[in-house]
């Protein structure tokens, strides 16, 4: 790929435990181009959450990169130097956490939330901070003069519809999606989703997508890569990972979905 | 509001409990109860004081819960009786010169350690696993189990009999009279110096376990990631994610510490001699004076009640869940 | 219950706890090999300082400070683990018992639960035993049990309830296993590392609170135990003619027995907690992280 957005290279990590350690990421390489959704799909506890915190350096002790490289637009994220880390963060890649119902500051207003944000990144006043609030909230759809509420005044979705617009407040490069709509019932994750695939067409962020749901990825990704024990045993398009899986994995993956799951049309084609 | 209301009956309701307990105690004891609580008041107490005093903790020629009415009338119009020992004195008035002593000492070393404690459990639990947490935490647990006693008993022998830097004693030196003046006044800061040190001693550690641990089971929550995620200082996120959230389960605990507080300043007011409502309940233990005894359970429950109330406040100011509510 | 053993025996801050401990339970127990001494008797001139046969002095009244230290911590102890049992035992039935049956049972033990945390516990203590005179450390034990237990029982409450959600409760339940044996048998169990700390916690009270009542001359003063030690040196005035082994031996001793019991309370904390725990792995991340082996 010419220029990837996201360029993970031969990527390592340990979990250092009190005699051995865990290796929960072995040598996997993957990349995300530009304006692409790339979804990285497996069992809970192979390794992709992981590789989703490492991005931005998230990870806290005891895991441990051991080996490779995280290029996002040119630069590796490994080098970085705590004030390049801190502006790096957000401004580049943002990030949508698997608990919709925590992952906002209970003790905040929502615009509080956005101006820290805003005034760390931009210098922006309060007034400047509430302008651009009330502009991002428009884009999910939730009124603006709602901005003075906490968060458990809000549903489930609507949490993390306000979590996205926070994700778009820096206009950032790349958006990884840890598991976003898990915590949501169905309904729900269908609208979200549409939401991202909208507003990615209209601003061209990529999207590191991740989830357990191959079949809710085959809908949303342009390309996809599936994990098992910490490495990566196959990536493709997501046709292919549908139509032609080549991994003894991948394909008991689908075999164990039941089959009305899968998208109709898609579904013809591969009888 | 329905909240804080709610509390204001169960504090009432707390209330009566205490003296409930105070009415009852006696009674139950094997022996003449008029016996065991006023033995001592024949050779301060005139006839008619006795009588008067009689009348106020219900001991009427009556059935035992018109007793009871006539005991918790006299509490809620605020007669308390008389004091034996201090006679003439009445235990209000007692009670009310040494509450001024112990209001300042309990306040003041309550708002250092809080703070001290609080800080020292945030950057414990954010630097977890450094020298700076195993240090402040393993002396935190020591010091939560030393009681209060030995820390005053171990101040006053070294800085106040070995090193002579303290009073031994006393709220103010003795030979001054109470005044708004300067001599006085730094007498009084003075003489409550190592009182109030040591009584924060005694405290700090315990806000500092129970912030640390609050801290610690809220960092791995997802709105913290976030705020790490969304590059901000580590100060921001250590005090508005972390320490913010760890605050409300610290407070509510706050509340049950205050019974310590309270405990601790008896104690080190006994030590110090220190003429607050802990020093007056000791010489009134050992000179037998059950009027200012009693007065003080129920003097102490309203103190430790409007204490939690306060607690309740900030509480409701803390957590906006509440406030809405 | 073994994970729990076992992480303890592991544990830096337990095995301190346990030698501290086992170290004064051991004089306690062999306190007649240990000392020739009578500690109730006059055994030697007044307020001689620490010397080859009084290895930590005398009081006021001859009395050898070596001999009533060990002996009185045979008083502590039996007071602090007495009352610490019958404080945890009242804490846990009453907060199982909230927690499991709910309704008009859970309301009057949370209310009862309330209020005894809000009529202050030192002051009402300290009446108590004003009315019944001397007491003894039996009757401390006895009284510092009856009065203590709310703390227990609203934590145990709360764990309660989170357990009785747990399948293994509901599927007891459609067994038709009777309440007592659920609470006994399926939940108890469970409550364990909550219990050891409530427990452990109460003896540090109960240590804490029998001294302090006796220092404050509300206790039997023919008695032997930490706390009288106090209250005869205080009214000696040792500090004051500067016999300090007289009052700090006490003192020294009540912070032994504290340190070790809220180390070993610390260590449970951590093996029952993972999230507090800060050990070996940690150390080895640091370790990697400096030898260059990886970046955080």
């Amino acid at each position: 790929m010419n220029n990837p957005l996201l360029s993970v290279q031969d990527l390592s990590i340990e979990y250092v435990g009190d005699k051995t350690d865990f290796r929960a990421v072995d040598h996997v390489s993957f990349d995300v181009a530009p304006g692409e959704v790339f979804g990285l799909a497996g069992e809970s506890g192979c390794g992709k959450s992981t590789i989703a915190f490492a991005i931005s350096r998230l990870h806290k002790p005891p895991a441990l990169i051991c080996g490779g490289n995280i290029m996002v637009a040119g630069r590796n994220v490994l080098d970085l130097d705590a004030n390049e880390l801190a502006r790096f963060r957000w401004h580049e890649v943002a990030m949508v956490f698997q608990s919709a119902m925590n992952s906002l500051n209970p003790v905040l207003r929502i615009e509080s939330q956005f101006h820290d944000l805003l005034k760390r990144h931009r210098g922006y006043s309060k007034a400047q901070s509430r302008e651009r609030c009330a502009e991002l909230l428009k884009l999910v759809d939730i009124p603006a003069d709602r901005m003075r509420d906490y968060p458990f005044q809000f549903s489930g979705g609507m949490r993390q519809r306000i979590v996205i617009a926070i994700c778009l407040a820096l206009e950032p490069k790349l958006i990884v999606m840890d598991e976003p709509t898990t915590a949501l019932d169905v309904v729900v994750q269908r609208e979200i989703l549409q939401r991202i695939n909208e507003l990615r067409r209209q601003l061209g962020f990529s999207v590191l997508f991740i989830t357990h749901d191959l079949g809710l990825m085959v809908q949303f990704c342009d390309r996809i890569g599936i994990m098992l024990d910490g490495k990566l045993v196959e990536q493709g398009t997501a046709d292919q990972i549908y139509r032609a899986p080549t991994h003894d994995y991948t394909k008991k993956l689908w075999a164990s979905f039941p089959s009305f799951h899968a998208p109709a049309p898609r579904q013809e084609n591969a009888q | 509001m329905v909240f804080l209301l709610r509390r204001l009956c169960f504090y009432l309701a707390a209330f009566i409990a205490a003296a409930t307990i105070n009415f009852f105690l006696p009674r139950l004891l094997p022996g003449d109860p008029i016996q065991i609580m006023f033995s001592s008041a024949g050779s301060t107490l005139s006839p008619e004081n006795l009588e008067a005093l009689k009348l106020t903790f219900g001991f009427v020629d009556a059935p035992l819960w018109q007793q009871y009415l006539t005991y918790l009338a006299s509490i809620f119009t605020g007669d308390l009786g008389l004091s034996i020992k201090y006679f003439p004195l009445s235990v209000n008035e007692v009670l009310g010169r040494a509450l001024v002593w112990t209001v300042g000492l309990m306040g003041t070393a309550t708002l250092i350690s809080f703070t001290l404690g609080t800080m020292l459990g945030i950057v414990a639990a954010w630097r977890r696993g450094s020298k700076f947490d195993v240090i402040f935490s393993v002396s935190a647990i020591v010091a939560t189990s030393v009681p209060a006693m030995v820390t005053s008993l171990v101040a006053l022998y070294f800085f106040g009999f070995t090193l002579g830097w303290f009073p031994t004693g006393y709220a103010a030196a003795p030979a001054l009279d109470p005044a708004f003046s300067f001599e006085y006044i730094s007498s009084v800061i003075y003489h409550a110096i190592l009182p109030i040190i040591t009584l924060s001693i005694v405290l700090t550690g315990g806000f500092v376990v129970t912030m640390r641990n609050n801290m610690i089971n809220l960092l791995g929550e997802d709105y913290i990631t976030m705020g790490r995620a969304k590059g901000l200082s580590d100060r921001t996120v250590m005090f508005w994610y972390a320490a913010r959230n760890a605050l409300l389960p610290t407070v509510s605990g706050l509340a049950i510490a205050i019974g310590t507080v309270l405990g601790g300043s008896l104690v080190t007011e006994v030590v110090f001699n220190y003429p607050g409502l802990g020093n007056t309940l000791y010489h009134a233990i050992l000179a037998r004076d059950y009027p200012v005894i009693q007065g003080q359970l129920l003097i102490m429950t309203l103190a430790m009640l409007t204490a939690n109330f306060i607690v309740d406040v900030s509480y409701v100011l803390l957590d906006p869940r509440l406030r809405r509510a | 219950m073994k994970n729990v053993i076992l992480g303890l025996l592991r544990n830096k801050k337990a095995l301190t706890g346990l030698l501290i401990l086992a170290i004064i339970i051991v004089a306690a127990i062999a306190a007649p090999l240990l000392t020739g001494f009578d500690p109730a008797r006059r055994v030697g001139l007044p307020h001689q300082p620490p010397n080859a046969d009084h290895w930590l002095g005398t009081t006021r009244i001859g009395q050898d400070v070596f001999s009533r230290l060990i002996y009185g911590a045979r008083t502590s102890l039996a007071v602090g683990f007495g009352a610490g049992f019958i404080i945890t035992a009242v804490g846990t039935i009453m907060g199982i018992a909230a927690g499991y049956k709910g309704g008009k049972v859970d309301e009057a033990i949370s209310f009862l639960t309330n209020m005894v945390l809000v009529v202050p516990n030192l002051p009402l203590l300290l009446v108590l035993a004003s009315f019944i005179g001397q007491a003894s450390p039996v009757v401390i034990a006895i009284i510092l049990g009856g009065t203590s237990w709310a703390w227990g029982a609203r934590v145990t409450r709360a764990e309660t309830l989170s357990i009785k959600q747990k399948d293994f409760v509901k599927a007891a339940e459609m067994l038709g296993e009777p309440g007592w044996r659920i609470m006994a048998a399926e939940i108890f169990p469970n409550l364990v590392s909550i219990v050891g700390i409530n427990f452990i916690g109460s003896v540090v009270f109960a240590v804490i609170t029998e001294a302090t009542l006796e220092f404050l001359g509300l206790g039997d003063p023919q008695a032997v135990s930490w706390g009288v030690m106090l209250y005869s040196a205080q009214n000696a005035s040792a500090l004051q003619v500067g016999a300090w082994w007289d009052i700090l031996t006490p003192c020294f001793a009540l912070v032994f027995l504290g340190t070790g019991l809220s180390l070993l309370n610390f260590a449970i904390d951590e093996v029952a907690n993972p999230r507090l725990r800060t050990g070996n792995s940690l150390a080895r991340w640091v370790g990697r992280v400096r030898a260059g082996e990886g970046s955080l």
